[in-house]
């Protein structure tokens, strides 16, 4: 899967923008703040509706403007047109002209992975950081499951809405308790399912990109143990104190480790950085066992931080995105692009809001 | 600059449901340039029909009369009742044409997000039903989102009485209005048949 051509009318430092961009590599090159990043971001903004720098759609509106507009079209099995287009007063999804009804049919149509600074945030940052990243993992390969995670997020919210009142109604309380755990055991059973198969290809991935044998150990460290309705009634005196639902796979986690260490607690910083890396590799991995073709690949200046060995270690990912028509978004300032990657790339110079293709 | 009469029937207008604010200058435009009879008759239309239509006070279906046509066709099967969420869902149940029981409007689901609280239903009412008529089965067709299943979950604790069959079908679709990009628009999960609770 590729993306075929990119339009953005005010979104962030780009006032228009109109771009093709053919399969293959692209390096998008230029001096600090001048837009290689917000392209990245608009890419990501196609395939997941979010941004990874994790703020919201009024922040992404070029600054005096209205609304913002991306668009793009997507070249897989099919060419799939999409466009957005935010405000404060309206909405816009359409896929192919039309407007998009069910999120479920519409994410999937351009697949990405990310590969930027916050992921460090995976090893080192809480839990939620770590949750994210299996839900969007699952979202993007299990067609239920962002409704269903939606569903049980309700039900989390309504529950701790119940919970702040001065006395709840217990046959209330137990109606809303049966929808989470009917939902909750639902969510645990994907996630369950997943690690064992994202587990040994982090390991793969962390061996090839890292300096140290250390074994990785990645374990689903699950909020309920056994059974989630005996438990939820045994925290239920605590749930009193606390006003809040505690327990249920809205506070699960992921266990990172070498050699049986918690990562976070007991890593070298290059040793997360690499572990973070990893895990990315992993997901792009999996993603494309799954799909049968790369997703596109946004690597947003990490590549300038490893040395040698470690990107030599991610090449073979880079190279099979090639080998299956995929395509891979690398931003890099002049000085430390990572001249190994050879002759065959496209290369951009970015300035000031806008995007030229370059001689290579 | 549009003068300020049409800027407040936009504003009204917006206010109905289903019109955006596009729609509403739309019609609006059209509206002040109607005939001014077609347009007073429309806004007698409105005005009448708001004056007659009231609640059935037994079922709390939209009526002219109470109780309604429905709560009083005695060739109806009494001994059933049907338990929807806004009166206008039995309007569409009614044109399915298979359903030959009485009606039970909820006006709304239990929403601890949105302050709604089982008092703020008419369960207190149905349960005067139960005593006073000869209802033997019920059936919840509330939408299928979580407030909808936790509200039929309670429905069915609360009423459960001896001789009672209580059974539920998915109905409706959660709305979906306003397109915000993070949430599910619509959860559609087929007509499932009847579930006992
Ligand atoms: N909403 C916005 N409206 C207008 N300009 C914006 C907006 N948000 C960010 N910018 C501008 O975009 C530029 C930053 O873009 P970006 O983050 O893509 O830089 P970059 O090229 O990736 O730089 P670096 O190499 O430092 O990472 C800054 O000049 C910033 O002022
Ligand atoms: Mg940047
Ligand atoms: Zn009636």
């Amino acid at each position: 899967m590729h993306l075929a051509h990119l339009r953005l009318r005010d979104f962030r430092n780009y006032a228009r923008l109109n771009a093709d961009f053919a399969p293959g590599f692209h390096l998008l090159l230029g001096d600090n703040a001048q837009g290689k990043t917000n392209i990245l971001e608009a890419i990501y903004l196609m395939a997941t509706l979010r941004s990874f720098r994790g703020v919201g759609s009024a922040q992404m509106i070029r600054h005096g403007q209205k609304g913002y507009f991306v668009g793009g079209k997507v070249v897989g099995q099919g060419e799939r047109e999409i466009k957005m287009f935010w405000s404060a007063r309206e909405r816009n999804l359409t896929l192919d002209g039309r407007a998009v009804k069910k999120l479920g049919d519409f994410l999937g149509t351009l697949r990405t992975v990310v590969f930027c600074t916050e992921d460090l945030q995976l090893v080192k940052g809480t839990g939620r950081t770590r949750r994210r990243f299996l839900d969007l993992l699952l979202t993007q390969t299990q067609p239920g499951y962002l409704p269903l995670l939606q569903r049980y997020m309700q039900a989390v919210r309504s529950r701790n809405a119940l919970l702040k009142q001065f006395a709840p109604d217990p046959r209330l309380l137990e109606s809303f308790s049966e929808q989470l755990v009917k939902l909750g055991n639902e969510l645990i059973r994907h996630r369950r399912e997943l690690i064992p198969k994202l587990s040994p290809l982090a390991r793969l991935a962390y061996r090839r990109i890292s300096n140290d044998a250390e074994e990785l150990r990645i374990n689903y460290e699950p909020s309920v143990k056994t059974d989630f309705s005996v438990e939820l009634a045994q925290v239920r005196d605590r749930e009193r104190r606390f006003r809040a639902t505690l327990i249920g796979p809205h506070r699960d986690d992921l266990q990172l480790s070498f050699n049986d260490k918690s990562a976070a607690q007991f890593g070298s910083e290059g040793q997360k950085r690499t572990l973070a890396i990893a895990l990315k590799m992993a997901q792009a991995e999996y993603l494309t066992g799954i799909h049968g073709s790369a997703p596109v690949l946004l690597i947003d200046d990490v590549m300038g931080e490893l040395d040698a060995k470690r990107r030599a270690g991610l090449l073979p990912l880079l190279e099979r995105a090639r080998e299956t028509s995929g395509q891979v978004f690398m931003t890099c300032t002049e000085e430390n692009w990572p001249r190994e990657l050879g002759r065959e790339l496209q290369r951009w110079e970015v300035k000031a809001g806008a995007l030229h293709g370059a001689k290579s | 600059m549009l003068p300020d009469s049409i800027t407040s029937l936009i504003a009204a207008l917006a206010k109905l449901p289903g019109v955006g604010p596009r729609s509403a200058e739309r019609i609006a435009l059209h509206l002040v340039q109607t005939e001014a009879e077609t347009v007073k008759h429309l806004a007698n239309a409105i005005v009448h029909a708001r004056e007659k239509i009231q609640f059935c006070t037994t079922c709390g279906a939209l009526t002219e009369k109470s109780p309604c046509s429905i709560c009083e066709d005695s060739r109806r099967d009494g001994s059933l009742v049907c338990i929807v969420e806004r009166a206008v869902d039995i309007l569409s149940i009614e044109k399915s044409g298979t359903f030959r029981g009485k009606f039970h409007v909820l006006g709304g689901k239990i929403s601890p997000l949105d302050g709604v609280e089982p008092e703020d239903l008419r369960i207190a009412e149905l349960e005067k039903r139960l005593t006073g008529e000869p209802i033997k089965e019920i059936i919840i067709a509330l939408s299928t989102d979580v407030e909808g299943d936790a509200t039929s979950h309670y429905l069915a604790k609360r009423l459960t009485r001896a001789g009672l069959k209580i059974s539920r079908i998915a109905y409706g679709l959660p709305a979906g209005s306003g397109l915000e990009f993070a949430d599910e628009l619509t959860l559609s999960r087929a007509l499932e048949g009847r579930r006992e609770m």
